[in-house]
Formats: C-alpha cells, sequence, structure tokens
C-alpha cells in the first residue's frame, strides 16, 4: 500500500486585523492508501483548519502562508498566491462539511446538485446520465432512490448527513476529508454513517478519508490512524491501538485519560483534567509511532 | 397536494380581510353626524350654482342610492349589492357622472405608471444589490450610499425635485398633465409619442426610490447568502461560481418577494402622491378633488380599489413564493 | 454599552436629529412672528436677512416662520402619533405573546386582518368622517392605525422570552401577570421597542404629510405636509417659485433621512457583536479581501421605503 496524501509543512494563519492566529503550525501529514486518519483534539487545536487547507477551500481571512500537497505524483502549492485548479476540489480531494445540515441549499432538490456537481466536472454530460449514475451509487450505499427527489428540509438528519457523503464523493475523489461527521447524529445514525463510509472505502469509492472529530470513541471504530493536534502542531501520532492504549505525549495522555466509555476498565480511573493552554505540554517534542 | 392547499387557505383569508374592509368602508364614512346627503345638498345650495327643483331631485336621488332612510343593515346589504355588481354610484362633486365613469378614466393613467415602476424598479434594483453584494468594492459602496439615500426620501419629495429641477428649470420635459393641450387620448403613435414625455418624471420618481430600497435589501440578503454553508460547500466540490450565484439568488429572492408584498401599500399610496405633483390624472387627482369636495362615492371607491389592489398584490406574491420556497407549502401543510 | 465603538452613522443622526429638534423647539422664538401674519404679497422673492429669508408663500406669509412652525408641528403629530402606535402594540405583543391561548388567537387575528387592510385607507376614511381635523385628532388616528406590526413583532419576541427559565422563577414567587410583563419580560424586548419607535415616528411623519398633500390636513395648524399642499395648489412649482416648496421638501426629507440613519444605526448600538474595532483596524494593513470576508461576516439592516405601512426590513429581520 503506497502513499496516497502527502501534505508537507503547511502554516495557516488568520489575519484578524491586528492579531494574527496561528492555526495551524508547520505540519506534515502523510496518509497510505485504504488508510483513515483520524484527527482528533479540542476545539481550536487547528484541526478543521487544517481539515480546510487540506481539502483546498481555505479563504480569507484564513491565509495559507506556506505548504504543499501531493498526490498520484502531482505537486500542489498551497502556500502564498498559489492557483489552486478548481476541478481539483470534489475530484482529487473532496470535502464533507461540519454541519451538513446545512450545506443543501433548501430551495433546490437533490437532484439540482448532483447534476450541477457532475457537470462542473464534465461539460457533456447530459441530466439523465448525471441522474443515473447518482442513483446507482446511491442504492448501492443502501439509500432510497427518491432521494434524489427529495428537498432538504423532506429528510432526516441522518439521512441527509449520508445524503451529502455521497454527493461528496460522487466524483470518486482520492481523499475524502470528513469534518465532524458525526457530531450531530444520534448513536444509531453515526454507526450507519460510519459503516457507511468503511463500505465505500472498501469499494474504492475513495481511496483514503482524514476524519476530523473530537470524539474520541468514534476515532476508535473508525480510524485505524489517530493524529492528536493542539495548538497547530501535531503532537502525537501512530496506529489506533498504541495511540488509545499507550499514548505517550504528555497531552494524548491527558486527552485520552478524559474520556468516559463504558468499559470496565474506567471504572476505577479517575478523570484528570488540564488547564487550557500549558506551555509544558506544547514544548513537548512530538511523538511518532511507527 | 401541499400547494393547493396552501392556495387554498390564502385565497380563503384574503376573501375574509375583503369583507373587513367592505365592512369599514362602508361604516366608516357613515360615522360623521348628520346626512352627508344634506351636508352636499347644502353646500350646492349655497353655492348657488344649482336651482331649487334640481336640488330637490338630487337629493332624491341620492337618498335613494343609499337607502339612508333605511335601517343601517340594509343600507350595508344595498352596498354589498352594489359592490358586487360592479356599481359604485353616483359622484356628488361632479354630478349626475358615474362613479364608474370618473374611475375609468382615471385608472388607466394610474396603472400606466405604478406597474411598469413596481416591476422595474423590483428588478432592477435586486439586480443592482446582488452585483453589488458580488463584485465588491467601490461598486457596492457607491451603490449601497446612492440606494440608501433614495430609498429614505419620500416618494413625492423626490417627485418635487425632479419636477423643478429637470422640468421648471431645465425645461427638458413637460411641467404636469398627461398628454399635451388640446391633444385627446387615442390609440395612435402620435398621441403615443407625447404622452411618453409626460410619463417620464412621474415613473422616474418612482421607480428611483423603490430601486434604492430594492437594492439595499438585495444586497443584504445576497451578502448574507454568500457566508451560507451550502455556498461553501458548493465552492468545495469544484461547482462553476457561475452555477453557485443561482443557487444564491434564489434564495435572496424570497426574502424580496415577502418584502414586496409588504411595501405594496405604501408604493400605491406614493403613487398617487406623486400623481397630485405632476397634475397627471390618475387615481390620485381625482382622491384629491374628491377630497375637496367631500365627494363619498368617488372616495369610498377609490379606497375600496386601493384595498383590492393591495390585497390582489399580496395574494399574487404568496402564490410566487409559494412556487418558489418549497418549505413555505410544507409548513403550511404540515409536512415536517 | 460603551459609547467608543458607536458608528459615526449615529453621531451624524443623531446630530441632525438634534439640530432639527432645535429648530423646532427655539425657532418660533427666534423667528418671532406669526407664522399667519401677512407679510408682503403673492410668493415675493427672499431676501436677506429676517423674516424675508425665505420669502412669501401664497398668502403673503413668511416661508421661514411658516417653516420653523411647520416642523414643530409635523414632529409633534410625528412623536405623538408613533408614541401612541408604539404603546398599543406592545400592549398588545406583550399579552398576547405571553399569555397565549385564546386571548392570543384573538388578538392575532385582529392584528393579522389589521396587517393586510392598507392603513392609508382606514385614515383616509377615518379624516373624511371627522368633523374637526387638528393635530391630536390626527395623531390619535394615525397612532391607531400604525400599531398592528409592532404587535406582531412584539409578540413574536415576547412568546420566545416566555419559555426562558427566569420567567418560571418569577411565577413560582408569586409574582402578579402585569409584574412579570413589566420586569422580566419587558426589559429583553426593550432595544427593540425603542428601535421600532423610532421607525414608528418617521412612519407618521410621512403619514402626515401624505395626508395633509392630500387635503386632510390638521385645519388649524401649519405643517410641513400644508405647507406643501398650498405650494402644489397654487402652482409655486410651475411659477418657479422655489422658496415655497423647496425647504419644506428638503427638511421632511431630512427628518426621514435621519431617523432611518439612526434606526440603522441603534442596530449596532443594541448589537455590539455588529461593532468594529475601528480604531484596531486602522493600524494594520488589511488587504481588500480580508476587508471584505470580515465586513461581510456583518448583515446590515436598513430602513427602507415602505415606512407607510410596515418597514420592510426592521429589527425582526436582524440575523
Amino acid at each position: 500500500m503506497g502513499t496516497l496524501v502527502d501534505a508537507r509543512n503547511i502554516r495557516g494563519v488568520y489575519y484578524l486585523g491586528g492579531k494574527d492566529l496561528v492555526a495551524v503550525d508547520d505540519v506534515s501529514v502523510r496518509i497510505e492508501e485504504g488508510e483513515v486518519l483520524g484527527l482528533a483534539g479540542e476545539s481550536g487545536s487547528g484541526k478543521t483548519t487544517l481539515g480546510s487547507i487540506i481539502s483546498l477551500i481555505a479563504r480569507p481571512p484564513l491565509h495559507v502562508e506556506q505548504g504543499t500537497l501531493e498526490i498520484d505524483g502531482k505537486v500542489q502549492e498551497l502556500g502564498g498566491d498559489a492557483k489552486i485548479p478548481r476541478t481539483w476540489r470534489g475530484a482529487v480531494v473532496s470535502m464533507l462539511p461540519q454541519g451538513a445540515m446545512n450545506s443543501l441549499s433548501p430551495t433546490k432538490r437533490v437532484r439540482h446538485l448532483v447534476y450541477d456537481v457532475l457537470r462542473s466536472h464534465d461539460r457533456k454530460i447530459t441530466k439523465d446520465e448525471a441522474l443515473d449514475r447518482a442513483r446507482e451509487r446511491i442504492t448501492t450505499l443502501g439509500l432510497p432512490a427518491r432521494v434524489l427527489d427529495a428537498y432538504p428540509h423532506q429528510l432526516s438528519g441522518g439521512m441527509k448527513q449520508r445524503t451529502v457523503t455521497i454527493i461528496s464523493t460522487l466524483l470518486n475523489p482520492r481523499l475524502l476529508v470528513a469534518d465532524e461527521p458525526t457530531s450531530a447524529l444520534d448513536v444509531t445514525s453515526q454507526k450507519i454513517l460510519i459503516e457507511m463510509l468503511l463500505e465505500m472505502l472498501d469499494k474504492k469509492i475513495m481511496s483514503g478519508v482524514i476524519f476530523v472529530t473530537h470524539d474520541l470513541p468514534v476515532l476508535r471504530t473508525v480510524a485505524s490512524k489517530i493524529a492528536v493536534m493542539y495548538e497547530g502542531r501535531i503532537v502525537e501520532r501512530g496506529p489506533t491501538e498504541v495511540m488509545v492504549d499507550h499514548p505517550q505525549h504528555p497531552y494524548t495522555q491527558a486527552l485520552m485519560s478524559s474520556v468516559l466509555a463504558p468499559e470496565p476498565k474506567y471504572t476505577r480511573t479517575r478523570i484528570e483534567g488540564m488547564s487550557s493552554f500549558d506551555r509544558k505540554l506544547f514544548n513537548a517534542p512530538e511523538v511518532i509511532h511507527r | 397536494m401541499a400547494l393547493a392547499k396552501y392556495l387554498g387557505r390564502k385565497l380563503a383569508w384574503t376573501v375574509v380581510v375583503f369583507f373587513v374592509a367592505l365592512v369599514l368602508n362602508f361604516l366608516l364614512p357613515r360615522l360623521i353626524p348628520g346626512n352627508p346627503v344634506d351636508a352636499i345638498v347644502g353646500q350646492l345650495a349655497r353655492g348657488g350654482g344649482t336651482g331649487g327643483e334640481q336640488l330637490q331631485q338630487v337629493h332624491e336621488h341620492f337618498m335613494e342610492e343609499f337607502g339612508l332612510n333605511k335601517p343601517l343593515w340594509q343600507q350595508f346589504f344595498i352596498y354589498v349589492g352594489h359592490v358586487l355588481t360592479g356599481d359604485f354610484g353616483t359622484s356628488f362633486g361632479q354630478y349626475p357622472a358615474s362613479v364608474n365613469h370618473l374611475i375609468g378614466q382615471a385608472l388607466p393613467w394610474s396603472v400606466a405608471i405604478q406597474l411598469p415602476a413596481i416591476v422595474v424598479g423590483w428588478c432592477i434594483g435586486n439586480m443592482l444589490g446582488a452585483i453589488a453584494a458580488f463584485k465588491g468594492g467601490w461598486l457596492d459602496r457607491g451603490a449601497f450610499v446612492s440606494s440608501l439615500f433614495f430609498s429614505s426620501v419620500p416618494p413625492f419629495a423626490l417627485a418635487i425635485l425632479l419636477l423643478f429641477v429637470v422640468a421648471v428649470k431645465g425645461g427638458v420635459l413637460p411641467v404636469g398633465g398627461a398628454y399635451s393641450f388640446g391633444l385627446s387620448p387615442e390609440w395612435s403613435a402620435a398621441f403615443f409619442g407625447d404622452a411618453i414625455t409626460y410619463f417620464w418624471l412621474p415613473f422616474w420618481s418612482l421607480v428611483l426610490v423603490f430601486i434604492g430600497g430594492q437594492a439595499v435589501g438585495m444586497r443584504s440578503m445576497a451578502i448574507y447568502e454568500l457566508g451560507s454553508d451550502y455556498v461553501n460547500y458548493n465552492r468545495g466540490l469544484g461547482v462553476r461560481d457561475g452555477i453557485t450565484v443561482r443557487y444564491i439568488f434564489r434564495n435572496a429572492m424570497l426574502p424580496q418577494f415577502t418584502g414586496l408584498g409588504l411595501s405594496i401599500a405604501a408604493l400605491i399610496s406614493g403613487g398617487l402622491i406623486t400623481e397630485l405633483v405632476f397634475s397627471y390624472p390618475g387615481l390620485g387627482t381625482l382622491l384629491f378633488n374628491a377630497i375637496g369636495q367631500n365627494d363619498y362615492p368617488v372616495i369610498q371607491a377609490i379606497t375600496l380599489l386601493i384595498t383590492l389592489a393591495v390585497l390582489f398584490a399580496n395574494f399574487a406574491v404568496d402564490v410566487l413564493t409559494g412556487f418558489i420556497d418549497p418549505r413555505i407549502r410544507a409548513a403550511q401543510s404540515g409536512e415536517r | 454599552m460603551s459609547l467608543r465603538g458607536l458608528s459615526p452613522r449615529f453621531w451624524i443622526s443623531a446630530t441632525l436629529i438634534i439640530v432639527i429638534v432645535l429648530i423646532a423647539l427655539l425657532g418660533p422664538l427666534l423667528v418671532s412672528i406669526d407664522p399667519n401674519a401677512t407679510i408682503g404679497g403673492l410668493y415675493d422673492r427672499p431676501r436677506c436677512c429676517g423674516t424675508m429669508l425665505l420669502g412669501t408663500d401664497n398668502e403673503g406669509q413668511s416661508v421661514l416662520a411658516n417653516l420653523v412652525y411647520g416642523t414643530r408641528t409635523s414632529l409633534i403629530v410625528g412623536l405623538l402619533a408613533g408614541v401612541i402606535a408604539t404603546v398599543i402594540g406592545l400592549l398588545i405583543g406583550l399579552v398576547s405573546g405571553y399569555r397565549g391561548g385564546w386571548i392570543d388567537d384573538l388578538l392575532t387575528a385582529v392584528t393579522n386582518v389589521g396587517l393586510a387592510i392598507p392603513a392609508i385607507v382606514v385614515i383616509i376614511l377615518v379624516s373624511v368622517s371627522l368633523p374637526k381635523r387638528n393635530i391630536y385628532t390626527l395623531a390619535l388616528v394615525i397612532g391607531l392605525t400604525a400599531w398592528f406590526w409592532v404587535a406582531r413583532a412584539v409578540r413574536a419576541q415576547a412568546s420566545s422570552v416566555r419559555t426562558r427559565e427566569h420567567i418560571d422563577v418569577a411565577r413560582l414567587s408569586g409574582a402578579g401577570f402585569w409584574s412579570i410583563l413589566a420586569r422580566d419580560i419587558l426589559p429583553y424586548l426593550l432595544s427593540y421597542v425603542v428601535m421600532a419607535a423610532v421607525l414608528q415616528v418617521s412612519g407618521a411623519i410621512l403619514f402626515e404629510s401624505t395626508l395633509s398633500l392630500l387635503g386632510l390636513g390638521p385645519g388649524d395648524a401649519t405643517s410641513l405636509g400644508t405647507m406643501l399642499y398650498w405650494a402644489i395648489a397654487w402652482g409655486s412649482v410651475r411659477t418657479g417659485a422655489w422658496w415655497a416648496f423647496v425647504p419644506p421638501t428638503l427638511m421632511l426629507t431630512l427628518i426621514v433621512f435621519s431617523l432611518l440613519l439612526l434606526q440603522s444605526s441603534l442596530n449596532e448600538v443594541f448589537n455590539p457583536r455588529l461593532r468594529r474595532g475601528r480604531a484596531a483596524r486602522k493600524k494594520t494593513k488589511l488587504s481588500a479581501a480580508d476587508e471584505e470576508a470580515i465586513e461581510r461576516s456583518r448583515p446590515e439592516v436598513v430602513g427602507a421605503a415602505g415606512l407607510l405601512e410596515t418597514p420592510a426590513s426592521s429589527g425582526t429581520e436582524a440575523r
């Protein structure tokens, strides 16, 4: 299994007029084929920002000061005034946004969006071809075909999330960046969504997933590797079991110990808190598990 | 289906409101103490224009027409009967001209100015607002400030200023009336060419104010929509900008429609006053003269017409919104 | 509510309004002649200075004097009618929103009918039937027909505040119906009520001038609207006697414009997150794109045409 995506030296800064906020501070990340990389951290750690930079949708006041993205041997500059080709979005790297509930325009049926997405990448495609493709994809993944004719308000929360997931992957992107896809769902819908993601990965609809979340128990079920972010940097990364059971960076340890899961070993564990910014944690060197 | 149910409810509501308006239209003028017919006839007598026997005829005619000697509720039914058959009675001030005739002469002029003004103002105003929102920069700032000014100016104020600057001082366009003295209305190119010069100033007074209001509103809506999630998502999927613009426009337009319904009444009254400024022979001037002469039948007919126009316009807006926004029909019919 | 972050818009409109009010209050004292006194002939040209500063009108009276008294009349009518409308709307909206039940249904139905029937129609019908028209009856009529949209908006806000916890606390501690309305709900609506009142006043002033232009104005007093009525009736526009109609027009426009500007800037006062730290911003050079991005995150709410019936946009549409 080779390297799917190699993101190097990404630096993302919010220009806020007076105070610049460094959200992502020289981060490099690599995803292998067939892998789900979990990007974990607290609010404000920069994980969402990193996700939006990698999915190529960063825009002012967020500025990517430097960084490169290499996919399939093609290298794309991200920093400064780099021009990012429109067709990369959705077809090479695609996003599954946070709050997918509002990602569908309330006055358009699903099939309108499907057609618009497909014809933005292929001028010659006809409406029928586009809808057929979408219908096939939808039914293969277990959703009823009537979803295409629905308006967003006619779909339940879980249905909407899965519909949006399908639309995000219609063009078979190499990498899918999912930003908190399960945060607004109930536990059952979460499970269904995760199963769908893994099924899509299995069918090679996409070849890799970055799963951004603060919900650690979810990562355990879906991610093969986890990277923990703190204050704009990755402090520890490695295979999921190692990260969960034997974290070595002090921040990761604090993070993992703050999770309450209904498992026997937690009944006797104390929850340690931590202050919001701890210079000691920030300055501790990064831990990489091979 | 949802749409039919929604429209049905709106129609029923409109009918109810119209009925209330009818009652008010009937009741309010009758609040004055004394008999209006006596007052009018008294005025005519004092004016010395009509003699004794004629006065008697006038008096009898109106007592008959309004049934003033009958109990109030019977009068109301007479009134409703008249309205439903489209008979608005006889004018006091221009006796024995029928109100229908007077209105029939004045109405086309009013409609000729107001209808195009509303349509053109709405379209241009919204386009201007949308463009300003998308382009941003200096265009946005300039358009915003000038729109703000135009939308705050009372419509007749703009009319007066335009009249003074363009017509009186500038001499470019005629000062008042609807067509040159000596001509009479007909369906000919020559008449049309002449009437059009009288048309411009009143038309533009209304349009400019309306454009200002629409542009300001649309700009806000568009800016708001530009920051919404679906725009971001579309961009993230590589959807072409031109296509996303259509999504934005559709969503931003909705409140503009509702706003149109709300401001129709103000537009119409603004239009009527503007007619006064330009001595334009529409309903506004007719109303003005009727008020001066205490010509109740004419006044009542015009107010009823205004109410009808406003109700109809609001209904039309509701219909359009029902077509454009799927959530409205769903909410109304109890869908999720 | 600090004063430092207030936008220039607020200060400009506030200054304008203060100037106008001063003109209305002090003007009559300074101009020192009776507006009804004849001081010249028909449409005499303006001469500096003093009572002939703006010439004479169709009755040979001083336009300057009439302007000053007229401003006062228009402002009084506007203020009176605006306050009446706001108070009625507030009361009805509060009771309707907080009480709920059949009272709410009844009041809402009345409000909706009132909103659907054009106010101008009712006002014309009533004014035509009044035996005597003075500024107080006029203000009353305008106020009584303009409260509907205030009631609707207040009701919406009151019914959402009703579900908050501090109301339950008040109820449990035995507070009475009116006491809860006044002390627990009203403070939340205060900012909105102020903005609504401003809009009402400007709408009422427009109403009054519309009525006066139609010939339904106050019979015994000069207002800006009646000045225009006479100016049009006597053809001053056609003969070019600009001093008869331009001053009242400009004054009316100024009043309405500054009130609308005030309302729009009040929005910023009451929603502090809409304000920007302007001083801080000026120190760094932001690129146009960044300014745009920050600017666009604050939606604007402005007054618009349509004041005569309902404000086409108001606090209810603030997002």
